[in-house]
């Protein structure tokens, strides 16, 4: 039998720095380090893009030059494979999923904690290495006789099955670190999400945000198996002699893109998802509303992240697909445009006659809201095959994914950060600065991205180191907006660390007074190591049951 | 009370006193478990949904190397998620069995690990209580047989409260009977 505790209060386990940040179980603390690690990284990526945009800034090439004097071409494609797999796998989803989703999902769906808590300190530190190996991937001996793996983020074969030296072999496995943490992630999240729910709490009644989360994790657990097994094939194809996709010994190069793209579109899913959770809560908060079409934003959530399986192969309408083919993806590439307005229009449906107030959180979530829209629209565009056929491997698609991505996906982390950085801290953000780099990050996203759609249209390719003169003017523009909203991002470290070292202290666990707050909100700031240990009842989450 | 959350382990161990089997109907019987919100309809839901999408990916390669290469790669997804859900639902089967006769008290609590945990005393001598002073709000005890068991622990305060005066009832009946 279970012998009565009937000892004191139980005093909050003090832990010491090592203990708590190398080797926590806290799904709190994890989020945090995961938050922390994605911002790092992002730096780096960041920095990458930004020698890309000094480099096209003007027509020749200045900047990326081998020890002649001559342009060098590997080390752009090195920047092209490393801010993509950077972006795609160690910043983005790390930040969303990881981050948010560690430190908020529990909390809004009353869990204790995560189902397995040795395993999300496993899944953060498979991330880590993952990290490494993908910085390792850009300097240790690669392709060209130099250093750095230069296949771009989708390692096509047969290039990346060819490609010299080790770099690309240490993508690869940086790509599996980084898969199995996501997998052991995605477990741990849908387990906590189905089976440790509060007391009541049904599905329907579930938060949207925990919503996104779980979709989203559905989504890591189908697709990225998918992933580790092209990419082994192709380690194997590269190191043990095997021809999954090599022409030469009857493997299909061409199979390799279909089941890359099998998991590469719901993995744009996946970084868009979490945002989209985000983004509700903060509409409903700073427009005094609930969400309209609660039940619609679910299902539409649903729908979307399925409908990713099944549209793949509108990435590639020019690989000599058959025509029935090519009409298939289109046809159900544009069914999603309809889960996707059906989203928009509650977003506004919920600020429609609310009281709204213009915080940061809310600017970056009404700048999602019209940024995703525009990235959307040119998505409906490029699903056209016949219309793809000029706008495929151009500029065009590139300020189409940065608009769905840079702008979309970069403005839900953001959102969060500033909606949520008082209840992760305890101290709450200088909003005028806030507001600043709001801007300056809007405008100069909008400035580096919208006028690649005209040299896009102009024909001008991706992927190239240089151009010629006819397409020097909006790359000019490009580069000067790129340099804005990088400075943006240094600003918004410098905010961080004013928020965390002299930011003003808020004891209002409502901060925001969210009228139709979810559990965190009834939480302190920031929350005990420990929270819901005895799981909250009905009336503290439900506003149809609270007493008021 | 039959419950429901994810079956009863196996039995492993089975400490405290050795009692015969009552067929004579108790005064007052409950099960108490801890919530757990995926019911067995919803796992076999969830696991359907997610074996149909990963067979999705097989359909256009089928005959092909890459086919085999892609299978180990799913089904550890699969098996993993499987196991993970099935390890959590087992760790949450916890129940506490109380029932009360007019001349006994039994409570057998099962672990997840199967462990068979049990106490029992005579109503007369049990006591009640809900501690105000503890960690776990409203925390409930049974003392009796010179021991304190806790009852309910991962119970919601109010359902602890009301459980207690339910119990207070019960054994007044059984005592009076």
């Amino acid at each position: 039998m279970a012998e009565a505790a009937t000892h004191a209060h139980d005093h909050e386990h003090k832990v010491g720095f090592f203990t708590r940040w190398f080797c926590s179980t806290n799904h709190k603390d994890i989020g945090v380090l995961y938050l922390f690690t994605a911002a790092f990284m992002g730096l780096i990526a960041v920095g990458f893009s930004m020698y890309m945009r000094l480099e096209l800034m003007e027509p020749g090439v200045q900047f990326m030059l081998d020890e002649e004097g001559n342009p060098n071409g590997h080390l752009w494609n090195i920047m092209i494979t490393g801010h993509g797999i950077l972006m795609m796998f160690f910043v983005i989803i790390p930040a969303m999923f990881g981050g948010f989703g560690n430190f908020f999902m529990p909390l809004q769906i009353g869990a204790p904690d995560m189902a397995f808590p040795r395993m999300n300190n496993l899944s953060y530190w498979l991330y880590v290495a993952g990290c490494t190996m993908a910085l390792l991937s850009v300097v240790v001996p690669g392709g060209n006789g130099q250093g750095g793996s230069g296949v771009g983020w989708v390692l096509y074969a047969p290039l990346s099955t060819s490609e010299q030296g080790m770099a690309t072999d240490f993508a690869i496995f940086a790509l599996h670190l980084s898969g199995a943490s996501s997998i052991l992630g995605a477990v741990n999240m849908i387990t906590t999400f189905l089976n440790m729910r509060a007391p009541g709490m049904k599905l329907m009644k579930v938060p949207l945000f925990p919503w996104s989360i779980f979709a989203t994790a559905w989504m890591i657990l189908l697709s990225l198996p998918v992933l580790a097994g092209a990419i082994t094939m192709l380690l194997t194809d590269r190191n043990f002699g095997t021809t999954f996709f090599q022409p030469e010994g009857g493997g299909d190069p061409l199979l390799y893109q279909h089941i890359f793209w099998f998991f590469g579109h719901p993995e744009v899913y996946m970084l868009i998802v979490p945002a989209f959770g985000i983004v509700s809560h903060v509409v409903s908060t700073f427009s005094r509303k609930p969400v309209f079409g609660y039940a619609a934003m679910v299902f539409a959530m649903l729908i979307i992240s399925a409908l990713g399986f099944v549209v793949w192969a509108h990435h590639m309408y020019t690989v000599g697909m058959s025509l029935n083919s090519q009409a298939y993806f289109m046809l159900a590439t544009l069914t999603i445009a309809v889960p996707t307005g059906i989203k928009i229009f509650s977003w506004i449906a919920t600020m429609w006659g609310g009281s709204i107030e213009f915080r940061t959180p809310m600017l970056y979530a009404m700048g999602f809201i019209f940024l995703f829209t525009f990235g959307g629209v040119t998505g409906i565009v490029l699903s056209q095959a016949g219309v793809d056929r000029a706008y495929h491997d151009t500029y065009y698609v590139v300020a189409h994914f940065h608009y769905v991505m840079s702008l979309g996906a970069a403005f839900g982390i953001f959102a969060g950060i500033y909606y949520w950085i008082g209840k992760m801290s305890g101290r709450q953000y200088p909003e005028k600065l806030g507001k600043i780099q709001f801007w300056m990050l809007f405008i100069g996203a909008n400035i580096t991205f919208f006028p690649q759609h005209f040299v896009g249209r102009q024909g001008m390719p991706r992927r190239y180191i240089d151009y010629p003169e006819a397409f020097a003017f909006y790359n000019y523009i490009s580069s000067i907006g790129a340099f804005i909203a990088g400075a943006s991002f240094l600003f918004f470290f410098y905010i961080i660390w004013v928020t965390l070292t002299r930011g003003a202290k808020i004891e209002n666990p409502n901060y925001w007074n969210d009228q139709y707050p979810s559990l965190e909100w009834s939480l302190p700031n920031p929350p005990p190591a420990h929270t819901f240990e005895i799981l909250p009842t009905q009336k503290e989450w439900d506003t149809q049951k609270a007493d008021h | 009370m039959e419950h429901t959350a994810g079956g009863p382990p196996p039995a492993v161990v089975v400490s405290g006193p050795q009692w015969r089997e009552r067929r004579d109907k108790p005064v007052y019987d409950v099960t108490l478990w801890p919530n757990q919100s995926l019911t067995g309809q919803g796992l076999i839901w969830f696991l359907g949904i997610s074996a149909g999408f990963l067979i999705l990916p097989l359909i256009g390669i089928a005959g092909t190397a890459v086919f085999w290469g892609l299978i180990p790669f799913l089904a550890l997804a699969f098996g993993g998620m499987w196991l993970a859900i099935r390890r959590n639902r087992a760790n949450l089967r916890i129940t506490e069995e109380l029932k009360i006769w007019r001349d006994e008290v039994r409570v057998e609590r099962r672990e997840p690990g199967g462990q068979i945990l049990r106490w029992q005393a005579e109503p007369l001598r049990v006591r009640i209580k809900l501690h105000k002073d503890q960690r776990i709000e409203d925390y409930l005890t049974l003392s009796g047989s010179g021991r304190e068991i806790e009852l309910g622990a991962f119970l919601a305060p109010e359902e602890r409260v009301e459980l207690a005066e339910e119990i207070e009832a019960a054994l007044t009946r059984a005592i009076r009977a």
